[in-house]
């Protein structure tokens, strides 16, 4: 959201703990980074937030991850306004825990698309209050009826971070090119980014896709950072190039190595492909997610004592190699991954 | 005979015989990852979803069509993989690619600006025209399945050149008409008019009128689409019957153009899916082994 800011931000290093403690509170409308449940999810922040109790979460967000898998696990959603409800790909489609807490109509859902999600937050980075997207007319998306917070009386004007309309189609008035939606920018009060690295000032730096973390820092009023390492920021400022958040969005820094399993964070560990399907199958009834949260959540003391519980050959089986940013150890399917030098695609007919 | 290492098995794609497979010799998965791989064009830019299309759509770098660009959602410009990744945000899908980027990157300036020529994708029910559901059966705000959502769905669905979807056959997911359309087919609703109308007509003037669905692959055939946007059978896969089809569709399917069985995946084909594409059995979980004539090709090599 655009405003004007009388006071800069000082970013603060603190313990997770502390950084849950200090920026969730109950009915937050937030925002996770990464890719799906795959690439640089907060879970650790997740994790903390459902051991501290917070509730009622309006999470807008460009589509489920580890964070809202875990997070409907112990019904902490109310809302959630995105346009992928799965969490785990090919590991885990449907969040059962979703699905479970919307059947029982704990929760709203509001359907976007991921291209709208993106422009939403992108028109929020950039201080704009709507933007206008092509796809999808003439689908169910853009169908008045389907509006779920307007049905849930949300879009009264309330509540400045949900717009009081879900969309607006209309003709192009500029150069006549069709009919087009309007989507409201997305406003979350918190971003919460993790990142490979960031500097005890802010700036921070990661590897591989982007996503649309860039654009969920500018859009929120406030930005948690939760790096895998806190180093020197006058290190990241000799190559400023491969850095993506400016120091002056961030309210604080969490240093949290092993923070975003079991999702990856390219160049230092792999997803975890196999505890993703254990998941997954004990989501399946209320009974076995009940023990799984008992185990992994409420069970270890701390983070720390989490990754200790996950043991050293399953850290080493992550451990991603420098140069492919990936892991070659990890068994994904039924057979170990073949060893190669160049794709094969490169060597048949070159780029 | 010691197992080949990727460079010696590399060495053996081209003595591979390119006649069709027989039934027996391959899976059903098989069969669609490479009737997926047909639809790529060598001079395509492909924007391609999770599973099965992008297993297809290496395949099809892999053998004939190898100028084709990969865009992956997450960011990824011209991926060359090494690996199949599990997701479309893996990074095994971003090694050596051109850029890296984001969502603002992949929707907007690849997918809105126009450059995008072929979207493949999966979904849970289509209608006759094409249109996709993948986010609830029943009513929309209490229904008896609710599924992911569109994703990328609808976005690249609309808006690539020409789109093609792999799906489940089944009578209940081959509709007349779909309870929620998240990506529209030929035909949609104008909701300012509330009238059912062709795509052309709703999207008048867009620079996406004439973009939509071409092909669909599911278990048991290949279909396409007539000038009226409406979907026909175009071959049938070896060992289902016309009649097979019928029975698991939902509306009165046009089954005057079968031009004949779908065509085999043949066996250099199949090599490279197995060997290259999904070596770890990920998303082709089950490995038929090679006939004798092809083992002592392999052998010998």
């Amino acid at each position: 959201m655009a405003r004007i800011r009388d006071k800069r931000k000082k970013a603060e290093i603190i313990s997770l703990e502390q950084a849950v403690k200090t920026f969730m509170h109950d009915g937050i409308v937030c925002a996770f980074s990464g890719f799906t449940g795959f690439n640089r999810n907060p879970f650790a922040f997740a994790w903390e937030t459902a051991r501290q109790g917070v509730k009622n979460l309006h999470v807008l967000d460009r589509h489920g991850s580890q964070c809202t898998w875990l997070l409907n696990a112990v019904e902490a959603i109310k809302i959630f306004e995105t346009n992928w409800m799965g969490w785990g790909e090919m590991a885990g489609k449907l969040d059962m825990n979703l699905q479970r807490n919307y059947k029982a109509g704990k929760m709203i859902l509001e359907d976007y698309s991921h291209g709208a999600t993106a422009m939403r937050f992108l028109a929020g980075a950039v201080g704009a209050p709507f933007i206008p997207y092509y796809a999808p007319l003439g689908s169910d998306l853009y169908n008045p009826k389907y509006d779920s917070l307007g049905k849930a009386g949300l879009r009264d004007g309330k509540n400045p971070r949900i717009a009081k309309k879900k969309f607006i189609q209309m003709e192009d008035p500029f150069y006549g090119d069709g009919d087009v939606i309007l989507v409201p920018a997305a406003r979350p009060e918190l971003a919460i980014i993790h990142v490979a690295q960031c500097g005890e000032k802010g700036t921070a730096r990661w590897r591989g896709v982007s996503t649309i973390d860039k654009e969920i820092a500018f859009a929120s009023d406030k930005v948690i950072i939760l790096a895998e390492e806190v180093v020197s920021e006058a290190e990241l400022r000799k190559t400023p190039e491969a850095n993506q958040i400016p120091f002056f969005t961030v309210d604080a820094i969490v240093e949290c190595p092993w923070g975003a399993f079991p999702s990856s964070v390219p160049f230092y560990y792999d997803y975890d492909a196999p505890f993703m399907r254990e998941m997954d199958k004990a989501s399946r009834t209320p009974e076995d997610i009940k023990k799984w949260l008992d185990e992994w959540v409420f069970g270890p003391a701390n983070w720390e004592d989490f990754v200790i519980k996950l043991g050293a050959k399953r850290l080493l089986d992550l451990k991603a190699d420098s140069v492919s940013g990936y892991s070659s150890r990890m068994l994904r399917g039924k057979v170990p991954p073949p060893r190669m030098t160049l794709p094969l695609s490169v060597i048949r007919s070159g780029y | 005979m010691a197992k080949k290492n990727m460079e010696q098995l590399m060495g053996l794609i081209d003595k591979m015989p390119t006649v069709p497979a027989k039934v027996g010799e391959f899976i059903l998965m098989e069969l669609m990852a490479i009737a997926v791989a047909r639809e790529v064009r060598n001079d395509d830019i492909v924007f391609a979803g999770t599973g099965l299309p992008m297993v297809g759509i290496m395949a099809a770098n892999l053998l004939d069509t190898p100028n084709a660009t990969l865009i992956y959602e997450s960011g990824i410009c011209d991926g060359k993989t090494m690996h199949v990744p599990l997701s479309v945000g893996d990074q095994r899908a971003a090694n050596l690619s051109s850029t890296l980027g984001g969502l603002v990157d992949t929707f907007g300036y690849y997918l809105q600006q126009g450059f995008v020529s072929l979207g493949f994708l999966g979904g849970a029910a289509i209608d006759k025209y094409g249109g996709v559901n993948v986010t609830s059966i029943g009513d929309y705000f209490s229904p008896s399945h609710r599924f992911t959502g569109s994703g990328g769905n609808s976005d690249i669905g609309t808006m690539a050149r020409r789109t093609a979807f792999i799906i489940l056959q089944e009578k209940r997911r081959f509709l007349e008409r779909n309870e929620y359309t998240t990506t529209p087919g030929w035909w949609c609703w104008d909701f300012k008019t509330n009238e059912w109308k062709p795509k052309r007509e709703v999207w008048k003037n867009t620079p996406y009128a004439s973009s939509g669905p071409v092909a669909v692959v599911t278990n048991m055939g290949v279909y396409r689409f007539d000038e009226n946007g409406e979907i026909y059978l175009e071959t049938v896969h070896p060992g289902v019957t016309v009649a097979q089809v019928k029975e698991n569709c939902g509306f009165d399917l046009n089954v005057s153009l079968v031009k004949g069985e779908t065509l085999a995946p043949n066996y250099k084909e199949l090599f490279v899916l197995r060997e290259f594409v999904d070596p770890e059995l990920i998303f082709l979980p089950q490995k038929v082994e090679y006939t004798k004539a092809i083992q002592s090709i392999i052998d010998a090599g």
